[in-house]
This record gives structure tokens, sequence and C-alpha cells, in this order.
């Protein structure tokens, strides 16, 4: 079987399917691999490293008549004509966008691949073309911005004067969110991300970056359209959040995308002419018709020195490294479909049954759902861009979180534990009792139940006690002593109990017991209510 | 018995349902400390609850109250209220300890009460004895209640600063301890086979010399622990003193304040990295590394100064301060001071927020009930694993008057006596100010790498003074 590695033809693209290094790796598989001249010029990639590779330098149409055509972008209209009938083409498709070229393509009776629609479960992960391509894009997002900030990313402290850091805010912290949370990090900058999903805290922390989110009181109760009506205070708090980021911040980058739609709306233009002249708004949505009210595809825009960079080849840009990257992906695909030994289109195979658009011309896509389907949430932490408008209703689970929620959530299991612990004490301490008080003459039977009485009331009050305590915020501990003081000068009423009759030696113990155990109730109530008195938001 | 139950009288069944009444309330008050919104109505269930346990006891008709109790009450409260107005914050934990002591007084003086009474009897008959029963509770009260009486009233002294705080550790002291508690419980099987008073009078001085022996050797840098823990001892004891006086009430009071204790107890320990029994036995068995006098391998060096003026100027620049309060703020009173320069700083756009270590201060959540007075809002005061994270993208970090808890040894150094202990970790600021008395070691008597690490800058001087000054050039 021969592999045919053609040409982009497409201005300013200049990626190829496949590096030398991976071609050399085909060789090494068995495949004959065909790379039209000139192809990887624009990557870097000169003919005579894929000729050292072990690659047949061809002429154009030789190259697209091979076996398998591999390819970054999808055929031009004209190019797919050169294609051959009954053939195999490899590359990005988006057939939802792309009717008529899949049409033609159906004619010729081809088998189609589309990179784009690679399921992502995280055994497809390898050759999940888009994420390579989005974490490139997100990296190359922040150099871009760099390239045109007239500043420092790093803070500086020089003899000249005190430079602070550049501030970036990033909308959306999926993989090309997350690869620009690290360049910029790498660059010296303060970077905030911001995303809806509460799975995102982890991540975006994880790189160094402050995560940023929106929290939406309830409104109402059990009212009908109840989602909706979050969903517009949500949509609402997240734009006040971000009118708010827009004056501190020195970047933006809006990475929210959702799949088979128009890139949502979030960066109005009123946000960008809030920000200040010299910041950058760089928009990865930008093919998708912008997340940025003022993106212009593949331009940059001037607003009030505001600049909003609408490229929409920022892989491109990097196009030896994308290369690469995108050919290891086409290399784990056609492993993944059996190698050059075992070739073969599977339609069991759930990693690569999506990806399969047309099979000798018959259309097979979208593909059914698959039996034993990997859970969806496997896939989510590989999901390219959040979209936030949709989907406000995961919004009410990230409300307060880190906070407290540190000790107290590891609480139950230890209090139990100690819990478990006294329960054995106390019943130690019962067989020894049972052990002493073996004269059955002064252990009556009314006094033995009596005392498991007793016994059960404690341990449940002390089980309660756990409970309970567990729960009070460190910053009150102080006040909970006191407040313990006090209760526990309810020993008062042994006091009490003891100082009845006539007045002697034994009544005026329990006087002076009464006289102490009082001054707790009442210190400790009244310094309680003082400390607490003087705790104010 | 069973004339006893048709004999019931009508003021005891009352008096159940109003010492179950008052137990719930107790559980609610405990409740409505677990946040700031709800706490106060926690105290306010507290009082209801003890006044309708008060009332109930003394509306038994059938027993014949002695009017002396009604004026000690008074004369309590009066005293109580007296302390509880004019007690400092500063002075908070003394007054806790105090507290702890009386408790623990009065059950003791309970438990003597029903000898006492019980010796009366004796000149009708003999040989008459209690139940074996409250035989053994009415010792536990008054073992548990002496213990917590000494130890309480030496923490107070420790607190106070009467008694000097470091540890007091004799050679033998675990065998001491063990002599103690092992003639304790003989004289308790003496006392099991008749109750007589001696014996209970000598159980209690041994407790008593327990109590001291126990505190004395435990470092003052884990005093807020001794005090939970006493806390706790205080919240036992009147549960043993329910079992004796077959009170409920007592006994889930008792057993409410017991657990509260023992779980701040363990929060506190687990701040530290240390085991309960390493706190309150200073290392049973394998001895921990203490504290040489000076280990010659501390890491000596230069220490750069800054002035208050310099410090004003750096504050001025910086967008995110982080305060880290330690027990010298406490000493020196400088809170308001910090709540002033925190103002100055906030009105001038710096975020400005304060760390609190678990272990901060002499008690349990002291450093926030200081802040409180001062003033200063509850929101930006943030626990250590609220606040930790944001070290690195801090421009100052100002530590007033604490050492070991920002100590990068605990976490570097695994011979250092507090490694793998938690500690907010302000060496990762850009800039870390640290104010100081003085150039000496802290209470846990340990050198502190981080004052001489590059991005540290030394204020010394009293916090207050300090402070001042800083506010002072903030101001022009």
């Amino acid at each position: 079987m021969k592999l045919g590695i053609v040409k982009e033809t497409r201005p300013e693209e200049r990626r190829v399917a496949a590096s030398p290094n991976v071609v050399a790796k085909w060789i090494k598989a068995g495949w004959n691999v065909a790379v039209e001249r000139g192809a990887g010029e624009a990557a870097s990639y000169p003919d005579s490293q894929f000729e050292a590779a072990g690659a047949t330098l061809v002429p154009r149409a030789e190259a697209w008549t091979a076996d398998i055509v591999l390819k970054v972008r999808p055929p031009e209209t004209a190019e797919a004509d050169q294609l051959r009938d009954g053939g195999t083409l490899i590359s990005f498709f988006y057939p939802a966008e792309n009717e008529a070229l899949l049409a033609k393509l159906a004619a010729k009776k081809m088998t189609l691949i589309a990179m784009d629609c690679v399921p992502r479960i995280s055994r497809a992960q390898k050759m999940d073309a888009l994420s390579s391509m989005q974490n490139i894009a997100g990296y190359r997002a922040v150099i871009e911005a760099a390239n045109r900030f007239g500043s420092f990313f790093t803070g500086q402290f020089t003899a000249a004067g005190k430079v602070p850091p550049g501030k970036i805010l990033i909308i959306g912290a999926g993989v090309a969110g997350l690869a620009a949370l690290g360049a910029g990090k790498g660059l010296g900058a303060i970077v905030r991300a911001f995303d809806v999903r509460a799975a995102a805290e982890e991540q975006v922390k994880s790189l160094g970056g402050e995560f940023l989110t929106v929290t939406v009181k309830e409104a109402g109760e059990g009212q009908g359209g109840y989602a909706k009506e979050m969903s517009k205070e949500f949509l609402e708090a997240e734009y006040a959040l971000f009118r708010q980021q827009a004056k501190e911040v020195d970047v933006v980058i809006t990475t929210a995308l959702i799949p088979g739609r128009p890139a949502p709306k979030l960066w109005f233009k009123d946000m960008v002419e809030m920000m200040r002249p010299g910041s950058i708004v760089v928009d990865l949505a930008a093919e998708r018709g912008g997340n940025c009210e003022y993106t212009k595809p593949g331009e940059v825009v001037d607003v009030n020195g505001v600049q909003v960079i609408g490229f929409t080849d920022l892989p491109s840009r990097m196009a030896h490294v994308a290369s690469e990257f995108y050919g290891m992906n086409l290399w784990h695909l056609l492993d993944e479909m059996g190698g050059h030994a075992n070739y073969k289109i599977d339609h069991e195979n759930d990693a690569v049954r999506p990806a399969l658009v047309l099979e000798k011309g018959e259309k097979r896509w979208p593909a059914p759902p698959m039996k034993k389907a990997e859970a969806p949430a496997a896939a989510k932490p590989a999901a390219p861009a959040p979209a936030p408008a949709p989907k406000p209703a995961v919004t009410t689970t990230p409300a307060k979180s880190s906070g407290h929620h540190g000790p107290p959530a590891r609480a139950p299991s230890r209090a139990s534990g100690i819990v478990m612990s006294v329960v054995g004490l106390i019943a130690a301490g019962l067989w020894i009792y049972l052990r002493f008080a073996g004269d059955p003459g002064a252990l009556g039977s009314v006094e033995m139940t009596e005392l498991i009485q007793r016994m059960t009331v404690f341990v449940m009050a002390v089980f309660i006690g756990f409970q309970v305590v567990w729960n009070v915020t460190p910053a009150l501990h102080t006040p909970l002593m006191s407040v313990t003081h006090a209760i526990s000068g309810i020993i008062v009423v042994g006091g009490l109990l003891a100082g009845s009759g006539k007045l002697d030696n034994a009544v005026i113990v329990a006087v002076a017991a009464t006289l102490f155990a009082t001054i707790n109730i009442a210190g400790g109530f009244i310094v309680t209510r003082r400390m607490l008195a003087m705790f104010r938001k | 018995m069973e004339s006893m139950f048709k004999s019931v009288p009508h003021w005891y069944a009352l008096s159940t349902v109003a010492y179950l009444v008052a137990g719930v309330l107790f559980i609610l008050a405990l409740r409505g400390l677990s946040s700031q919104e709800t706490a106060k109505r926690g105290n306010i269930y507290g009082i209801v609850g003890m006044a309708i346990a008060v009332g109930a006891t003394l509306a038994n008709k059938e027993a014949s109250f002695h009017p002396a109790l009604i004026g000690a009450i008074l004369i309590a409260v009066v005293i109580g209220a007296t302390m509880a107005l004019r007690v400092g914050m500063t002075a908070m934990p003394q007054m806790v300890a105090l507290l702890h002591s009386f408790v623990g007084l009065a059950a003791v003086l309970v438990g003597f009460s029903l000898q006492l009474h019980l010796d009366a009897t004796r000149h009708l008959a003999v040989d008459f004895d209690l139940p074996m029963a409250e035989k053994i509770e009415t010792y536990i009260d008054v073992i548990i209640g002496a213990i917590t009486t000494t130890g309480s009233v030496l923490a107070f002294l420790k607190l106070r600063g009467s008694v000097s705080g470091k540890p007091l550790l004799l050679p033998a002291r675990h065998f001491l301890n063990l002599a103690m508690m092992i003639a304790i419980v003989a004289l308790g099987v003496m006392y099991g086979q008749k109750a007589e008073l001696w014996k209970l009078l000598a159980a209690a001085g041994i407790a008593c010399v327990l109590g001291v022996h126990l505190v004395a050797a435990i470092g003052g840098a884990d005093m807020p622990v001794v005090v939970s823990m006493l806390n706790s001892y205080s919240g036992w004891t009147a549960a043993a003193a329910g079992f004796m006086l077959h009170n409920d009430l007592l006994i889930i009071t008792g057993a409410l304040v017991g657990s509260s204790g023992a779980i701040l107890s363990y929060i506190m320990c687990r701040a530290m990295n240390r085991s309960i029994w390493n706190v309150i036995f200073g290392g049973f068995g394998a001895a921990p590394p203490k504290v040489d006098k000076k280990a010659p391998a501390q890491p000596a060096g230069e220490v750069q100064e800054i002035d208050a003026l310099e410090l004003a100027t750096k504050l001025k620049e910086s967008k995110n301060v982080i305060i880290v309060p330690g027990f010298g703020m406490a000493a020196s009173r400088a809170q308001h001071a910090v709540r002033e320069m925190t103002d100055v700083l906030r009105k001038q756009g710096v975020n400005v927020r304060f760390a609190i270590h678990p272990v901060a201060g002499r008690l349990p959540g002291h450093m926030n009930v200081l802040l409180a007075e001062a003033n200063v809002p509850y929101d930006i005061v943030l626990e250590m694993d609220e606040i930790n994270q944001d070290f690195p993208i801090t421009d100052v970090a100002i530590v007033i008057g604490a050492n070991d808890i920002v100590n990068p040894a605990a976490e570097e150094d695994p011979t250092s006596p507090i490694a793998g202990m938690p500690v907010l970790q302000v060496w990762k600021a850009h800039l870390v100010i640290v104010n100081k008395r003085s150039r000496g070691a802290g209470y846990a008597g340990i050198d502190n790498p981080l004052f001489y690490k590059p991005a540290t800058k030394m204020l010394f001087g009293d916090s207050k003074d300090a402070i001042e000054k800083v506010v002072a050039a903030l101001k022009s």
C-alpha cells in the first residue's frame, strides 16, 4: 500500500501531513510513502530529509493518486478531481460543512476518514489531531499576544523603574486554554482562567493559574422555567465578571467553541473598549466567527489601541512542530486500523468508526452510537473548548468550592474512627466495672439497668458532640471553647442537688461548688457574647 | 421498686422533660457556633438551656435547698460577669484556662459533698456504704476533676507569664506519671471496698500533683493543645458527675463538651503534625528530636533590615499583601495598628488579606478573635489551606510576631524538630517582611532560616510601634 503526502495549497497553510520522522516510521513498518516535491518546505522540512527517511519524491499528480492520501486541510474542489477513484483520503474534513465536496468524493467511490471526527475518548487521544492543534494554537496565541504587547510579561524591578507583570485572562480552560495558561506562566505573566466546569479548577490551579468562575445565587425555588432564569442570571454574572476583568488585564485569550455551531459571542464591543490601549485580544475561535464581537477572521483589528487578533492559522504558524504532531496522530490512526500488515476498515473499532465518513462511496457518517461506548466523562477533560453559554446548569455546583471544605470533608471517617474507639473504651470500662462489682448483692439488677441506660445516653451524646463540633469553622474555635465552658458549668446542677439539707460540711462544699460552676456559666456566656459581637463581615 | 415508680413525684417528670429540652438547646448552641452568621443565636440557645436546667433543678420541692446556694449563685454571676467584661482579648487564653479550673474544682467539690453526706449518715449506721457503681463514679469524678483543676491553674499561670513557658522535664517523669497512676488505681480499689473520706482526699491530692506535672512538661508552643485538652477533661468531669448523681443532663452536656475539646485538640495536633501522645507526654518512648541549646549547624547568616519608611513605599507599590499574625502581635497588642494599616492599604486598592495558621497564638482561633476585636472584616481573614497557594503571587508578605508557623525548615530540613508541620509558605512571596522584637529564636526555640533568605527583610522592634510607624509613613 502506498501513502501519498501532498503539498497543502491553501494560502497561509504551511503545515504538511507528516514530518520526515513519521515517514521513517512508516517506511520501517513496511509502507511505501510518496511525498510530493516541496510538500514540507514551508514547514522547514526540505525534500532531502524526506528522501533520507526513505520516501520517494514524486510529482504532484502521482502523490494524489496514492492508495491513501494524507493531508491536513480538506482538499480544494479542483484537487478532489485528482484523487484516484476508490482510493482513501485522510484529512481534516468537517463533513457537516462540506457537503458538496463530500458528494463529489462519494461519486468517486472513495473512502474518507475525517481527522476532526476522531472521537474524544481516552483510547483515541493519541490520534486526536484537534487536541494537538489546539495545544499549539493556545501556545501560539500567547506568543502572538506577546509579540504585539508593548511591555514585559514578567514583572521587572530595574534601576530604570518598576514594571508590573502582565495579566492574561483566558476564557475556557480546555486544551488550548491550558496550553495558553502554561505558556503565559512560562513568560512570567499573571494568568487567570475562566471556565464554567468545576473540574477545570484543579487543572488551572495545577498549572499555577488563578481560577475564575461565577457563583450564581438560586433565584426562587421550585418555580417553572428555573433553569432558564438561572442561565440568564448566570450569563449576566459572567459578563459582569468579564467587564471587571477587562479593566484589569492586558491580554484576553478566548477559546470558547460549541461543536457544530458558530462560536458564542462573549467578549462584547464594550468590553474591548474598556480595555487599556495597548491591550490584546486573541480570539482562538475566529475561524468559527469568533468569541469577540470585533473579531475579523484572519485579521488584526485595532480598536482604539486595543488589537483584536483573529488569526485562523495559529497552528500553521508553528508548522514545523504542528506537522510532526499531526503526522504522529496519523501514524497512530493507521496503526489503530491494523498498520501496514492488517490495514482494514473495522466497524467495531470505536476509536476509528466515528471518523469514518465514506466507505467506498457509501456514507457512513454520522456513526451510529457505539454499543459499549466509553463513558463520556472520560472525554471531558480533553474537550477542546468549553461552551460557557449553553450549559449554565453546571454552574450550580461550583458555588462555594475550596473554602472550608478541607478538614470537614475528611472529618466523618476520622470522627467515626474516634467514636468507635470511644465506644470500645466504654465497653472495656463496662467490663472492668462488672468484674469489680462481682458481688451480686451490691449490684442489683435495677442498678445495672440504670447504668446501661446512662451509658447509652453518654455514648449518644459523645456521638452528637463529634458530629456537631466537626463543622465549627476554625475562626470560631475560641468562642466555641468559651461557650463550652459556660455549658460545662451545668455541673451547677450537681452542686445544687448536693446542697440540700441543713448547713453542714457537705452543704458548705456544695455551695462552694455551685459558686465556681456559676462563675463559669456567667463568665462563659458573657465572654462568648462579647467575642461574637466583634466578628463582622 | 414498683412502688418507686408509683411515687414518682410530679416535679421529677417535669424536670426530666426540662432536662431534655436543655440538652437539645446545648446541642443547638454548639451547632450554632459552626458559622459566624449563626453563632450569636447559638450562644442564646446555650443561655436559655442553662436557665431551663437550673430552674428545673431548683423547682424540686422535695429537696430542701439551702438558701446559701442562692446567695452563691448571685455572687458568682457578679464575679463571672465582671471577669468576662473586663478581660482583654489578648488575655483570653488565661481566662479560658482559669474557667477550666473552675469546672474541675466544682466537680471535685460535688464529689466531696457526696462523700460528706455519706459520712453524715454513717453516724446512724456505721456499716452503711454507697453502692459500688456510685463509689466508682464518685471516685472517677474527683480524679478527673482534680487533674483538670491543677492542670488548668498551671496553664493559666504559664499563659499569663507568671510561670516560665519552658517545658519542665524531670528525668524520670514517665516513671513518676506511672507511679501516680498506679497509686490512684490502688486507692480506687481501696475506696471501692469502703468509701471513706481520707482515701478520696489522698487520691485527689495525688491527682492534683499529676495535673501539675502533666502540664508542666508541655512547652509553650503546645499550649493551644493543652488548653483544648483541658477543655475536654472538664467535659468528661461533668459527665462523670452525671453518672454519680444519676443525672442525664450532666451526662449529655459533659459528653458534648468533652468531645468538643477532644476534637479541638485533635485539630491542633494535626496542624502541628504531631500525635496527641507526643504532645502530652513530650515524646513517649522514641524521644523526638528535642531542641538542643543551640545547634551549631543552624543557618546563621546575614539578615537584611528594612525601616518603616521603605516598607511603606514597597507596600504602596504592591497589589497583593498577606499579613501573617502570630503571638507577638497579641503580646504587644498591635492588632489595632495592623487594622489601621490594612484600612489605609485597602483604600489605596491593595488587596490585603490575613493568613491564620491553626496554631497561631496560644489558643485555637486566638488570632481570629484578636483581629475581630480590631474590626478586621472576617472575610479577609483566611485559613492556612485557603491562602497558602497564593503566596507565589503575593508582592509582600508581612509576618508580625510569628516564627515557627512560617519556618521553612519544617518543609526543607527533615532533621528540624518541627519537620513535617504544615507551615505558611511566606517565603514564596516576592518580598517577605518579618517583624520581630529581637533576633531571638521562636517559642519552640528553633532558628528560622526564613530570616536569612534573600527575599526576606527584617523589621526589628515592638510590633505595635513598628506598625504604627509604617501607618504614619503610609499616610504622609
